[in-house]
């Protein structure tokens, strides 16, 4: 029970009263940022880290855990009131959790997943106390091939099976990649594509490109689109923010469900609680059709409850596969490993053993923020939905203006506000043409890792690139991930061949 | 059952769902090369970057220019498989619309208060200090996503960047420069 002494040491690094406050701060923004519609947990993320500058490492973290958490608990209620999701891994909790509010029960469905959030948030992070460790143990033996074949792996996953074309995936992780070997080439001290500019010595830093990408690009997007958005009303919701005993019967085993669903997809590099929540919601639709009275297009409690208790369960593994392998699931989980870069520390097996104070303070901010976001948005949701009536256009006057402070504060230069601006241009032209954006920023975090672990392994092997692909460990990575892609095209053809049987019916399930 | 490739943008931002236009003939077929074009014009800065490296001579196999290489290769492949997508498909039929979806053309005046009150803002920041710049800013973002009432907006603006002053660098420390209005103290 070793673990659960360093837990308690982390507690007591946690529960200072200044930590307590930055826990509340940040749980209040992240909740806040991903209210709005459009704005998820990894533009919180990203906005907020160059402001954590001047707070030292525990508090920043501590800090970010809110943020990390708070997004994901603030974006359901969009999706709930206004039926517009706040990130992609609300979707799937909009469909019957709008149908709820539509019915008069609002306040019972922003209850739920609030619940169900808290749930699956929880249970994620008392998994990760016990697995994190042995996570760490395993992947200490993992050398540069290792660390390729899951770099190699993450790639495939994030541009191909997540987005519905491979060639724009695949395009928009090369160019994350190509944005990373921008800056001196840490292995032989050569310059690379730097023009000479001393300004891109360094490279390009990984938040300029998410905050241009994310949301200066969304920004210029929406202005674009302006003109053609009609508002759309909010419901008001009345009556008790608590649920009744049956109701709290009929959620429970979907609320388990759910996080059983997300948990794996924490470890898997996969782009993040996309897959999980839809998987939550097919099963609890399939489930609910086999029952004498099928609640479903109804408003089901159910079709609300596991698909939030499936995305913060994803959410929370994640954090371990990022604290134990450095390796990021999710455009979140990868800003914060950018945030840990940028104190000097790299995630990973090392981690547990260089700065455990830090790591174990971290995992247990997870537990107050959960009961914090808990508190924050169970009686309170209704103030939160009061932030979707500023006018958007102050709302994004608002963000491009946090995204000039962030990056000015990071680098003092007009070269890099420039450079924000063209990142931004680039956002909005992948935007305009449907191109998926998660592949870019994972290209861009994993890219370095690739690298150095292809030339790493290489180097040791006299120049042999075979080295790459000998061990059990590295052939079990590739061996899953063709599986993997195996059932990515497989069902890709089984959907498309549905849809062209029984157009009708796919569009009644989308709307 | 995902909307789209960034299900968080376009359809489900505002909630409404929306689609972007390509236009036919010569404009749409440019619009739709756009991307490809980016892709090429990045490949080419790449391999340019390849050929004029100056590469240490004690570097080993692989060095600095094999993995750039791999990627320049890659996304020249991809512009060309995407170039002749977008070719093929101004010559076909257009791809018919999704029932509730509705296709917009981008409102290009919009875009250009948006870049250009940003651009405005990273020449200007270090002269004008961060309060006016920032409200300045500010107003013209407002502007551009149709706000008609400049002042009230710049009032907004203003209240905003000295908040943000405020709070940032005489709270939190960061250093954001107080160009003109320094001068008066």
């Amino acid at each position: 029970m070793d673990v659960l002494v360093l837990l308690g040491e982390g507690f007591a690094g946690a529960l200072t009263w200044q930590n307590l406050v930055w826990v509340l701060v940040g749980c209040v923004l992240g909740t806040a940022v991903g209210v709005m519609p459009g704005l998820g947990s990894s533009m919180a993320v990203a906005l907020l880290l160059p402001v954590t500058f001047s707070l030292d490492p525990t508090a920043a973290f501590i800090m970010f855990s809110g943020v990390y958490f708070g997004g994901l608990f603030g974006d359901s209620i969009t999706g709930i009131l206004l039926n517009t999701p706040g990130q992609a891994s609300a979707i799937a909790s909009t469909f019957e959790g709008h149908k709820m509010a539509r019915n008069g029960r609002a306040a019972q469905a922003l209850a739920t997943a609030a619940i169900g959030a808290f749930i699956g948030g929880i249970v994620a992070s008392i998994l990760l106390v016990f697995f994190a460790p042995l996570l760490a143990d395993l992947s200490s033996s993992f050398g540069p091939a290792e660390f390729f074949a899951l770099a190699v792996f993450a790639f495939a996953a994030t541009s191909s099976v997540v987005t519905d074309s491979a060639v724009k995936g695949l395009a928009s992780l090369f160019l994350g990649l190509g944005i990373t070997v921008v800056g001196v080439d840490g292995v032989t001290g050569a310059p690379r594509f730097t023009m000479d500019s001393p300004n891109l010595f360094d490279g390009i830093s990984l938040i300029t490109v998410t905050v241009g990408i994310l949301a200066l690009g969304e920004v210029i997007y929406v202005a674009c689109l302006e003109r053609h958005v009609a508002n759309k009303t909010m419901i008001r919701p009345t009556g008790r923010p608590w649920l009744s005993r049956k109701e709290l019967k009929e959620a429970t085993p979907a609320w388990l469900r759910g996080t059983a669903i997300g948990l794996p997809f924490g470890v898997i590099p996969a782009g993040g609680s996309e897959i999980p929540t839809f998987l939550a919601y097919g099963l609890e639709k399939r489930l609910d059709s086999r029952r004498r009275k099928p609640r479903f297009g109804t408003g089901a409690i159910r079709g609300l409850a596991a698909p939030e208790a499936a995305g913060n369960s994803t959410t929370g593994m994640a954090m371990g596969s990022l604290l134990a392998l450095g390796l990021p699931v999710s455009a979140t989980a990868a800003i914060m490993l950018a945030a840990f870069r940028q104190y000097g520390l790299q995630p990973g097996p090392l981690l547990f053993e260089r700065a455990p104070d830090l790591v174990w303070a971290l995992i247990a901010s997870f537990f107050l923020a959960m009961v914090v976001l808990l508190i924050l948005n169970l009686p309170f949701a209704m103030v939160w939905a009061k932030l979707l009536l500023i006018p958007r256009p102050y709302l994004y006057a608002s963000i491009a203006l946090f995204c000039g402070l962030g990056i000015y504060a990071t680098s003092g230069a007009t070269f890099d506000l420039v450079l924000l601006l063209g990142i931004g241009l680039l956002g909005f032209l992948l935007r305009a043409n449907d191109f998926p954006l998660a592949p870019l920023i994972i290209g861009m975090v994993l890219g370095p890792l690739a690298e150095t672990s292809l030339r790493d392994a290489a180097m040791s092997a006299n120049g042999d690139l075979t080295t790459l692909f000998q061990g059990p460990i590295v052939l079990t990575i590739y061996a899953v991930l063709v599986v993997v892609l195996a059932v990515a095209v497989r069902n890709r053809v089984v959907a498309r061949r549905a849809a062209a049987r029984t157009p009708e019916r796919e569009s009644v399930d989308a709307s | 059952m995902m909307p789209s490739n960034n299900p968080t943008s376009v359809s489900a931002t505002v909630g409404n769902r929306l689609r972007l236009s390509r236009g036919g003939g010569l404009v749409g077929l440019v619009k739709s090369l756009a991307m490809p074009l980016v892709l090429a014009a990045f490949a080419t800065y790449l391999v340019i970057g390849i050929i004029t490296m100056r590469v240490p001579p004690n570097a080993a196999f692989p060095g600095p220019q094999f993995f750039p290489g791999i990627i320049a290769a890659g996304l020249y492949v991809f512009a060309i498989v995407l170039g002749i997508g977008a070719v093929r498909a101004v010559g076909g039929t257009p791809d018919a619309a999704e029932p509730d979806e509705r296709t917009v053309g981008v409102d290009w005046r919009s875009f250009a208060w948006v870049v250009g009150s940003f651009l405005a803002f990273a020449f200007l920041l270090g002269i004008l200090g961060w309060i006016i710049a920032a409200a300045l800013l500010f107003t013209g973002i407002a502007r551009g996503f149709g706000q008609r009432n400049v002042l009230f907006a710049l009032f907004v603006g203003v209240t905003i960047s000295s908040l943000t002053y405020i709070a940032f660098d005489m709270g939190l420390g960061l250093s954001l420069p107080s160009g003109i209005l320094g001068w008066a103290f």
